[in-house]
This record gives C-alpha cells, sequence and structure tokens, in this order.
C-alpha cells in the first residue's frame, strides 16, 4: 500500500502487520467485529474479544501457541471436518491468497456451533513478504438459519403447490397456463401436456366468467370463491371456487395464481340439501302433521299451519305460548316432566298422548313426538315436536271400544256358548251359556277349549289341542260340520257342534279366533222325536198329506192311500184338486189362502173324491208348514173318513129324537090318565101341582136331548124349569154365575128342586106380590181335588115367612131326595124374610 | 082367554093324548070339531074341514106331519105343532110356528092359541 510507505522508518513507515502488531493489543477490540492476526508460520499473534467470544476460548499467544484458528475444532458447511492446517487462514498465510466470504463452521469448547462467514487477507511487507495474515469473522448463524428456513420453505411452497389437494394453476397476462398442480390435472382429468400452455379460457364453460375473471385479475382484484364452472377432460362440468390474486413486477401484471376448489360434490349435495330442504320446507308448511320447534322451556319458536289449525290458534298466538299453556291441565303434569328429562339429556324422544284444548274449549286429541335438536357439542338446542291429530282415531277406538264391549254383552246375553280366544289359543273370553254348557268355570288363559273334557262322537277322547277349536287357530280356517261331546266334571255329557272362526285384524293377521258351541241334546232328542212322528205319519190309519202352498201333493202316506186310494206314486207332484169334488173346488183357494196367512184349521168338515169316484166324508185338520226361518212353505193335512161317524151320528140323533118323542108321549099319556082318573074328584089343585112337577121333569128332558144327553147348561136349566111357573121370569128372577155344564143327572136333579122352589115362591113367597125378587147365584171352588157347586137361592121383597106346618113333598125333595141324589150337602132355611136355600155338591 | 070360542082341529096319532087335548081345549071354552090320527085322514080334513086351528103333532105314527100343515098354510088357516122333540126337533121351515112342547099345562096351551089367533 502506497500510503504505508510514505511513513519513516524511524520514522520509517510500518507495514500493516507491524502496525496492527505493535498497537496496543486493545487496538483490535475496537473493531467492530472478530479479528484475529497470525504471523507468516501461522501463529496466532493478535485476536480482538469479540473474536475470543465466538470462539468461546481465549488461545495462548505465547508457549504453547496457536496456528491459523483459535477456534475449538472447523467444519466446512458440508459439515466435514477441516483440520487448522487446512483452513483458509492457512492457505493465506502459505500461499498469500486471500478469501472473501467464506462460510465455516466454529465449535466451540461447549460444543456449540456457529456459522462463521470468513475474510482474510495475507499482509505482507515492503517487498511483498507475507508478514502475516488477518482473518475477520463474523456470526452467520442466524442469518443461515433464516436461509435453511426459507429453502425449506420454498421446498415446502413447492411441494404444497405439486401436492396440494387444491388445484392450483399459474396463468400469465395473456390467459396461458403456465404450471398446474396434479390437484388441478387430477381435478379435470388432463395430462400437463394437453393444460398447460393452452388459454384458460378454453377450459372454462361460461365465456362471461372466465371473461369477468381475467378482468378482475388485470386490474389488480382479487378473486375469493369466485365461483365458476371448468369442463373437464371426460365432458362433464365441474364447479369450481378460484381463489386467485395477481403478480405484478414494477407495476406489470405478470401472472395470475389460482386456486381452484373443487365444488362439484357440493354443489351436488348443496342442490340437494337445497332440494330436500324446499321439500323439507314445503312439507313443513304443507304437511297435515302439526310441526314446531320449542326452546328448552317449551315455549314455540317455530310452527307450521297444520299445527295452527290443530290447535285452533293463529301463529302469532302460538309463538308467544309454550306447548303446556294449550295442553289440557290433566296431561299436563306427564308431558312437562317427559320435556323435562328430554332437555336434560336424559331422552332423546318421547311419545305422548295427551289432550289439547283449543280457544272454543273442544278438546282434541294429539299423538304428540318430540325428539331434541342438540348442538356440535351436544348440548340441547331446541325440541322438534310433530304432532298427529288423532281425535277422530280416538273417537273410533273409543268406538270401537264400546263396540267391543256391545259384543261382548252381546255376547254375554247370547243363549249359545260362546267363548273366544288368543292367536295362541288361549281363552280371552267366555259367556254364562259356556259356563253352563261347560258345567264349569273355565280360567282366562286356558287353552283352546271351555269344556272340562271332550270326545268325539263316537265316544272315543278328544284331547283339547286337537279340538275343532285348535284346528282352526291352528289351520287359520273356520271349522264346520264336526262334531264333539263334552264331559262336565259332573260326568253328564253334551253332545255339541262347534263353529269355531279366525279372527284377524284389519292387516289380515291371525289375532285369534271365536267359538260358539251349539248344544245338539234337544237336536238328537228332536231327531228321536222327528223319528217317531214319521212312524206315526206312516203308520196312522187318518190320510197325512202334505203339499206346498200352491196346493202341489209334497208326501202321502200309507193312510192316505187306504183312504183315497191312490198310491203315492200316483199323486206325488200333482195338485192336491184331483181329491176335491166339482162342486167344491172352490174351498181350495180359501184354505190355501189362511195357510198362507199361518192359520190352523181345525176338524173342517168336509167331502172329497176317492179315485174311484166315490165321495167320502172327511174331517180335515190343515197346518201351515214353515221352513227354519218361520216362513210359510206348505201345508200339512189330516184326513179322517167320517162317512161312518157321520153316519152313526145322524143315527143316534135319530133315535135320541125317537126316544124323546117316545118318552114325551109316554108322559102326556101319564098326564092325560091322571087327568081322566082325577077328573070329577075335587082334586084339581093336587092334579095341577102333579102336572106342574111332571112339566118341570119333561122341560129338563128337553134341555138334556138338546145336547145328546152329554149334560147341559144350568141357567139354561133354570129358565127352562120356572119359566113355565114363573110370570115375568126376566124382571122376577135374577141368575148370577159362570156357565157350568151339568151332567144329566144333576140337571134332572136340580131342575126338580127348582121347580119346588119356585112353586113355593110362587104360592107363598117372593113370587106373590109384586115387589119380591128371587135372587139364583152359583160358583165353582176348586179348593179340592173335585169341583164344587155353590149354588144359592134367596127371596127376597116378599111377605114374611111362615115355616110349613107339615114336611111336604117339595121339602123332602130339597132337604133329603137331592143331596142323596147328588152327594152333596143341602140347606133349606124358612127365614122370615125370605126362604133361602143353598147347595154344595160336586160337580164331577 | 081368547075371546071367541075357536073350533080346532086335532091332529094326534096317541088317543090318550088327543083327549087331554080336547079336554083342556073344553076347559079352555074351545070346541074340537075333528081328531084326525092317520095321514090321510088328517089331510082330508085338512083340506075340506071347517075349523079356526089346527093342533098337529108333528110325528104321525113315525111320520112327520109336514104336509098337513103345508095343506093348511095353504089355506091360510093358523095352526100349532105339538110335538115331544122340543124347538129342535122341528124343520127350519116353520120355525115361526108356535110350538107346544109334550107334556104341557093348559096354561102353555092358552099362551099358544092367543098368540096365533092374534096373528091371525
Amino acid at each position: 500500500m502506497s500510503n504505508v510507505e510514505e511513513f519513516p522508518l524511524t520514522g520509517r513507515v510500518l507495514t500493516e502487520y507491524e502496525a496492527l502488531i505493535t498497537s496496543a493489543p486493545t487496538a483490535l477490540d475496537a473493531i467492530p467485529g472478530a479479528v484475529y492476526v497470525c504471523d507468516h508460520e501461522g501463529w496466532l499473534v493478535r485476536y480482538n474479544a469479540e473474536a475470543a467470544e465466538l470462539w468461546g476460548r481465549q488461545p495462548s499467544l505465547s508457549a504453547p501457541r496457536e496456528r491459523f484458528c483459535g477456534s475449538e475444532r472447523l467444519f466446512l458447511p458440508d459439515g466435514a471436518l477441516l483440520e487448522h492446517q487446512d483452513c483458509p487462514m492457512a492457505k493465506a498465510v502459505k500461499n498469500g491468497v486471500s478469501t472473501r466470504n467464506a462460510e465455516v463452521i466454529i465449535e466451540r469448547p461447549d460444543g456449540s456451533r456457529i456459522f462463521a462467514l470468513v475474510n482474510i487477507r495475507p499482509l505482507r511487507d515492503h517487498r511483498g513478504e507475507i508478514q502475516g495474515a488477518i482473518n475477520c469473522f463474523q456470526d452467520i448463524s442466524q442469518q443461515k438459519r433464516i436461509e435453511a428456513e426459507v429453502i425449506r420453505k420454498s421446498k415446502d411452497l413447492e411441494d404444497f403447490f405439486e401436492n396440494s389437494a387444491i388445484g392450483l394453476h399459474i396463468v400469465s397476462a395473456a390467459g396461458i397456463i403456465l404450471r398446474a398442480n396434479k390437484a388441478e390435472l387430477e381435478l379435470l382429468g388432463y395430462t400437463a401436456d394437453e393444460y398447460v400452455g393452452r388459454h384458460i379460457a378454453e377450459f372454462h364453460a361460461d365465456p362471461p366468467v372466465i371473461g369477468d375473471i381475467l378482468d378482475r385479475l388485470s386490474c389488480g382484484k382479487k378473486l375469493d370463491r369466485y365461483p365458476a364452472r371448468l369442463r373437464a377432460r371426460d365432458g362433464s362440468i365441474k364447479h369450481v371456487l378460484i381463489t386467485s390474486n395477481s403478480r405484478f413486477d414494477d407495476g406489470k401484471f405478470v401472472n395470475t395464481r389460482c386456486f381452484t376448489t373443487d365444488v362439484t360434490s357440493l354443489y351436488e349435495s348443496e342442490d340437494a340439501r337445497r332440494e330436500s330442504e324446499e321439500r323439507l320446507s314445503a312439507t313443513y308448511q304443507a304437511a297435515t302433521i302439526g310441526i314446531a320447534e320449542s326452546d328448552a322451556n317449551g315455549r314455540l319458536l317455530r310452527v307450521n299451519d297444520a299445527f295452527c289449525t290443530m290447535l285452533g290458534r293463529s301463529r302469532e298466538q302460538l309463538l308467544t305460548m309454550t306447548f303446556l299453556d294449550y295442553t289440557h291441565e290433566d296431561d299436563r303434569g306427564e308431558e312437562a316432566r317427559s320435556y323435562a328429562r328430554q332437555v336434560n339429556g336424559e331422552i332423546d324422544t318421547y311419545a305422548i298422548r295427551k289432550r289439547a284444548v283449543k280457544p272454543d274449549g273442544t278438546v282434541v286429541y294429539l299423538d304428540v313426538y318430540s325428539s331434541t335438536v342438540r348442538d356440535h357439542v351436544g348440548r340441547f338446542r331446541y325440541g322438534v315436536r310433530v304432532l298427529l291429530d288423532v281425535t277422530d282415531a280416538k273417537h273410533m277406538d273409543d268406538r270401537l271400544r264400546e263396540s267391543e264391549q256391545h259384543m261382548r254383552d252381546l255376547l254375554e246375553a247370547l243363549p249359545a256358548a260362546v267363548y273366544t280366544t288368543d292367536a295362541e289359543g288361549r281363552i280371552t273370553f267366555f259367556n254364562k251359556a259356556a259356563v253352563e254348557m261347560a258345567g264349569r268355570t273355565p280360567q282366562i288363559g286356558d287353552k283352546w277349549c271351555v269344556t272340562w273334557r271332550l270326545y268325539r262322537p263316537d265316544g272315543t277322547y278328544l284331547p283339547h289341542d286337537q279340538c275343532p277349536m285348535a284346528v282352526a287357530l291352528k289351520e287359520d280356517r273356520p271349522v264346520r260340520g264336526e262334531q264333539a261331546v263334552a264331559e262336565r266334571p259332573d260326568g253328564t255329557r253334551v253332545p255339541f257342534i262347534p263353529y269355531p272362526t279366525p279372527l284377524h285384524d284389519v292387516a289380515g293377521n291371525l289375532v285369534g279366533a271365536v267359538n260358539m258351541l251349539v248344544d245338539i241334546s234337544d237336536r238328537e232328542k228332536a231327531a228321536e222325536y222327528a223319528e217317531r212322528l214319521a212312524a206315526i205319519v206312516r203308520f196312522s190309519d187318518d190320510a197325512i198329506v202334505s203339499k206346498d202352498t200352491q196346493g202341489i201333493i209334497q208326501t202321502w202316506n200309507r193312510g192316505a192311500e187306504r183312504l183315497f186310494g191312490y198310491s203315492a206314486e200316483e199323486v206325488i207332484g200333482k195338485p192336491i184338486n184331483i181329491l176335491i169334488p166339482p162342486d167344491r173346488q172352490d174351498e181350495e183357494p180359501g184354505i190355501l189362502e189362511r195357510i198362507r196367512r199361518d192359520e190352523h184349521i181345525d176338524h173342517y168338515e168336509t167331502v172329497r173324491i176317492r179315485k174311484d169316484g166315490t165321495v167320502i166324508d172327511v174331517s180335515l185338520t190343515v197346518s201351515p208348514l214353515k221352513d227354519a226361518r218361520g216362513r210359510v212353505v206348505g201345508a200339512s193335512k189330516i184326513a179322517r173318513d167320517i162317512t161312518e161317524r157321520r153316519r152313526s151320528e145322524e143315527h143316534r140323533k135319530l133315535l135320541i129324537n125317537e126316544l124323546n118323542h117316545r118318552v114325551k108321549n109316554t108322559l102326556a099319556t101319564v098326564q092325560s090318565l091322571a087327568a081322566q082318573t082325577f077328573r070329577g074328584v075335587n082334586a084339581s089343585q093336587d092334579f095341577g101341582r102333579f102336572q106342574s112337577r111332571l112339566v118341570a121333569l119333561a122341560r129338563a128332558h128337553d134341555v138334556l136331548t138338546r145336547e145328546s144327553w152329554q149334560g147341559a147348561d144350568l141357567q139354561e136349566v133354570l129358565h127352562a124349569t120356572i119359566n113355565p111357573i114363573c110370570v115375568e121370569p126376566q124382571q122376577r128372577v135374577e141368575a148370577s154365575g159362570p156357565p157350568i155344564r151339568l151332567r144329566p143327572k144333576m140337571a134332572l136333579a136340580l131342575s126338580m128342586a127348582f121347580h119346588e122352589l119356585c112353586t113355593n115362591a110362587a104360592k107363598y113367597g117372593a113370587l106373590t106380590n109384586d115387589g119380591g125378587l128371587i135372587k139364583v147365584s152359583w160358583h165353582v171352588s176348586d179348593s179340592e181335588s173335585v169341583s164344587h157347586l155353590h149354588l144359592q137361592w134367596e127371596e127376597i121383597g116378599g111377605p114374611s115367612v111362615k115355616v110349613p106346618a107339615r114336611t111336604g113333598f117339595g121339602t123332602r125333595l130339597l132337604e133329603r131326595a137331592l143331596a142323596r141324589e147328588l152327594g152333596g150337602k143341602v140347606d133349606l132355611v124358612f127365614a122370615p124374610n125370605g126362604v133361602r136355600f143353598h147347595i154344595e155338591a160336586p160337580l164331577a | 082367554m081368547t075371546e071367541r070360542r075357536l073350533r080346532v082341529l086335532v091332529v094326534e096319532d096317541e088317543s090318550m093324548i088327543a083327549m087331554l087335548i080336547e079336554d083342556s081345549l073344553g076347559d079352555l071354552g074351545h070346541e074340537v070339531v075333528a081328531i084326525a090320527s092317520r095321514m090321510q085322514e088328517a089331510l082330508d080334513i085338512a083340506r075340506k074341514g071347517q075349523f079356526d086351528i089346527a093342533i098337529i103333532d108333528v110325528n104321525l105314527d113315525g111320520e112327520p106331519s109336514y104336509p098337513v100343515a103345508d095343506v093348511l098354510a095353504e089355506r091360510n088357516v093358523p095352526f100349532i105343532f105339538a110335538t115331544g122333540y122340543g124347538s129342535k126337533g122341528l124343520d127350519t121351515k116353520y120355525s115361526n110356528i108356535p110350538l107346544l112342547t109334550k107334556p104341557f099345562l093348559d096354561s102353555e096351551l092358552e099362551t099358544a092359541l092367543v098368540q096365533i089367533s092374534k096373528e091371525v
């Protein structure tokens, strides 16, 4: 350096090396930076404090001396050990090589390392000989760290660019794609060659969109999640969001960096979500089910139309209320408890049927399904309430229950044994008739049958699980036409026909069965009875014929064959008219008409024609024949040949008349004889009495003859007897009592008694004045096994009565003969105010 | 008592009874103009005889005496039936004719006569 030489030696000018060596040791400390100096052999001769600090040690400058570097150890930046004799300082003192901005790593005695930037210059004397070298070095660890970080970061960025999940591309100012990452290429399905180098607009589906994007970017505006549609290689359209900014250099638009976020699936799901939300929303409002949201206190936050309709309140009203406000007070507690548990998170959902009261007071039944919507940490956000108006269903349910009860009542009242079981055959219901028939009270839950023991009609044992009811349930079909015998605990047996019928719910599932047991003991008796009846019909002497309502002959027994001469084959299917004489054809329509009216015709006497044309007198009894439902389907006719009977009856009548005629003539002859005998004798009074008694006897005969001597009516006997004696009998005699039929002997005896009493009354008693009255009254007592006649003759309003001095014929007849004749008791009293006579005698 | 003396035909096959009727009529102040005991005889008298009234026994020896009644009805001569049958024994054709049931009392005979003569 020229300026160094300008200094004189003794003033001689010092070299740089000499100047550094001769200066005060602390002079180097003034230099900002680490500095050390070595001599021409490399021995350390000077260093400053900063150098010692970076080295972390104080190298010794006197023996033992150190060469080339004061550090503990040195390494190259790549980590290789750098021996001190090979370090840049060594090269500087040995070869005069300067080092500019070399990097080494210094290791301190404590093992820590620092990056050092080294600058070394050899120091020469005036002749150019190397006197030593100076090394200025500085700690660049921090810079190195930053640098490493930068490198790592850019590497990361590159990696990020390349491997990012998000599509990235860089577009030049001209719109040419400069670069695209894997994600971008994968998103669109292109190779780098197909994509890079092309104009970005080629890949956009919407020209106005890319136009707008490029415009914005060229103006320096950022794009943040700008929606666009890109065309993929396979032709599909990808929905993307573009986030982009522009790079400008010196105000010049260089390129854009674009992030492409694929939101296609998001779009699709968003579409789907929107659609479903729209649908939900539409549903929410249009739903016939009520939907509402409520907060933790039950306050309604949102309600749909159906909800409002159901509760009969406007949305505005409801949104000021809690759902408990309109809940029927009886149901409030339960609902409140359930909701509290839901809000507390004890339960997620609950369902409840409750009553709600509308503003007009009407009550509706609601089925409420309450569920919880939670936030992301699981806390209760709001309750979703779905409401169903089940009032109608409830009413239907009630009606169903009612009708079920009604049905049970009906079944209970049914006179036939009825029981029901569930699908497993367990008895769920039985009526009283079932208990009666089974002879025991079944237990609810018993299986298959209410009976105690079962037998088949042939007498073999029938286990309950094989009974017709069990079959009906197991095979799910009604069982008909079976018959069984139930044995009661007392050993009696009842034959019956079961009618088991499976029951199904509306869905057609088997839910049980109902069985009716029809006791056929009666039917068996009836069958037996019918058999006997058929035998009677078969062998009856009477003609027994049935005909339909049109008069067509249906059945014809042997009696009919005998009576009418036709065989069954000849007449069955023919009209009954063939038996009716031409002049009596009009009888049949009348009979048929009466039969159709369900009338019974008893002993209708008429005339019919036999097959041989002869006429017979018949007595017909015609009865309607009915089917099981009670409709008249024809008639049964019993015809009895009465020709003989009629003939003998006529003969008998003739005989009686003849006899009567003779008896009467005889009596009249007796009368004549008496009259001739006593004529002229002053005995006309006695004759009169005789004549009168004779006539009375004859009158009683008349009454009896009219009845063919079968008997006579008491009142008729009374009147026939007293009318010839008593003037105006209607006014003077008061007869009262029930109609009584007297046997002939009694009729004659009473007739004689009435005659004597009446004659006496006409002579001495009630008939002698104008106001007297005879009261005759009678009744029958049934107190004993034989009916007794009690008859009272009582005279009132006549003159006062005297007891006759002697017992005449009349008195004797009344008091003795009559009692004997009738086997009864008589009582004759000549009371002063009128004669009283009482008789009590057995009627039979 | 009837107001006038009636001339009576008695048709009766039992002589004792005819006698009784004759006496009774006599006691009542009437006159028996003829007693017929055979059908033919009765018919003859009925056709030709002169009398005010007739008492006819219904059964003449086992034969109904209706032909006699028919003749009398034709001649407009009133008559009374006398019978042992009672009213049921009489043909319904003559149900409006007074009937005496044998044996009868004088009073009954009188009643019948009063009744018939009123109708005449």
